[in-house]
């Protein structure tokens, strides 16, 4: 009996060692996951595929039913904000338009803001809630690279984790850390924009950190829009990320961190477009994990 | 063929664990109690004590590879849910021998095995760094949903493969 006590212990001394070299293993290894792990997420994301799309015709039909309810007091809003925009876009169209002329004059045809868009389906979410990851149904067949950002209709959502071969992972904001910076800014119309860091998410306000590295004469105000600033060399410039909710000072008070509500919504996320920056960024070991 | 129907089970459970999760009401994610399905550990109890006799140990190996497979397909840190699942099986598989294997037992092993396996990730997330709950916030925003989710899980499943699960252990172990 002795001995099938110390055989039994032994496993599990042998298992643990095994759990310890994985770990190791993996989150050395951690964005960029084996052959064998690319082609499992695959099959899964197959499965994933096959299950959702039913699904999502069903979801889909409810919403639209929805929709028809409010279809008429909507076209009724719209309308007036149309004939509000009409002159905005004329606006604006001119301005491209000269943008460009500029642009063309002084040899420059590539900025930041340029990018390719790819659309995707969410087809999962990690059960794993402290992940914050979704799975999308496009992949490294599609154009879709580790760390390119990722979008919807009303602004960012995250980045693009691991490109498998036909899926991808997404690392949705709400996860985001001090490994997943992203140079941001708040635009000004006198020039004195102010320049920070997203630094990571705050569970309790439900909020992104914006910590402000160069602060312009005036103070931030409550409102104000939080935009990318495309200078960590991966995401394009301009991209919404949301708006300032309330400023505060850091523990040591040396630096102000404003608490930025997130533009788009997190947990209701189905249709995105994943964007892939035209101009090639810096050498992808100088950024460091920083975009 | 008969033999590859409870790794079928398996794998379709682990494909849903990550589309169910999409549709729960943005309500219930939103807040602060986390939802994790362990279906998959939900099931392999069943298999556990329903399936396995006294001296096989198919449940054990089931767990290992599937544990791997969820590490792999939404984790990304292999070890941590094939070492939990692994060991919380194991325990069930010695409880049961105490048991019989009736409904009350079943769903109680259930939520037993889950709650080993949930505390393990926990403690082996901590230690890695994944997340930095605090662990009375674990016990009541994680530990309790995730269970009565899983409890609901087990009561859900037990009428509809009990039967089968046992019938497969009877023609294919003896």
């Amino acid at each position: 009996m002795p001995f099938l006590r110390n055989k039994k212990l032994f496993v599990f001394l042998i298992g643990f060692i095994i759990l310890v070299i994985l770990i190791g293993y993996s989150l050395n290894n951690r964005d960029n996951p084996n052959t064998a792990e690319k082609f499992l997420n695959d099959v899964v994301g197959w499965g994933q595929n096959v299950i959702h799309t039913p699904v999502n015709f069903v979801t889909d039909i409810v919403a639209n039913i929805k929709d028809f309810k409010s279809t008429y007091e909507e076209n009724q809003v719209l309308r007036e904000q149309i004939a509000q925009h009409k002159g905005l876009v004329y606006q604006v169209q001119e301005l491209k338009k000269e943008n460009e002329q500029l642009r063309n004059n002084l040899n420059i045809t590539e900025t930041i803001r340029d990018y390719n868009p790819i659309q995707a389906t969410v087809i999962a979410r990690s059960p794993e809630q402290w992940l914050n990851e979704v799975t999308i149904n496009k992949g490294e067949q599609h154009g879709i690279k580790q760390n390119m950002v990722v979008i919807t209709a009303e602004g960012m959502v995250g980045k693009v984790k691991t490109a498998n071969g036909f899926t991808s992972k997404v690392q949705l904001l709400s996860g985001f850390d001090e490994y997943n910076r992203i140079s941001a800014m708040i635009s000004r119309e006198e020039g004195g924009n102010i320049y920070g860091m997203i630094e990571g998410f705050d569970k309790e306000t439900n909020s992104l950190l914006f910590r402000i590295i160069e602060e312009s004469d005036t103070d931030i105000e409550e409102g104000e829009l939080v935009v990318s600033s495309g200078m960590g060399g991966v995401f394009p410039a301009g991209l919404q990320i949301g708006t300032v909710k309330d400023v505060v000072s850091d523990q040591y008070g040396l630096t102000r961190t404003a608490l930025v509500e997130p533009a788009a919504e997190m947990y209701e996320v189905n249709q995105v477009i994943v964007l892939d920056r035209s101009i090639e960024g810096v050498e992808e070991s100088e950024t460091e994990g920083d975009e | 063929m008969k033999r590859l129907y409870i790794p079928l089970l398996l794998f379709l459970l682990l494909i849903l664990e990550g589309v169910a999760i999409d549709f729960l009401p943005s309500t219930v994610v939103m807040g602060n109690q986390l939802f994790t399905p362990h279906w998959v550990a939900g099931f392999l109890v069943l298999v556990a004590v329903l399936y396995d006799k006294d001296d096989t140990y198919f449940a054990v190996v089931y767990a290992l590879i599937f544990g791997l497979l969820l590490d792999a397909v939404y984790a990304g840190v292999l070890g941590v849910y094939m070492f939990s699942y692994t060991v919380s099986i194991y325990i069930i598989q010695n409880l049961k021998k105490m048991l019989h294997g009736n409904f009350f037992v079943v769903v109680l092993l259930g939520v037993v095995g889950i709650i080993i396996a949930d505390i393990m990730i926990y403690i082996i997330y901590l230690i890695i760094g994944m997340t930095d709950m605090f662990w009375q916030d674990y016990l009541f925003n994680r530990l309790l949903p995730t269970v009565l989710l899983n409890l609901l899980f087990m009561i859900i499943i037990y009428p509809l493969f009990a039967k089968r699960v046992q019938r497969w252990g009877n023609e294919q172990l003896d």
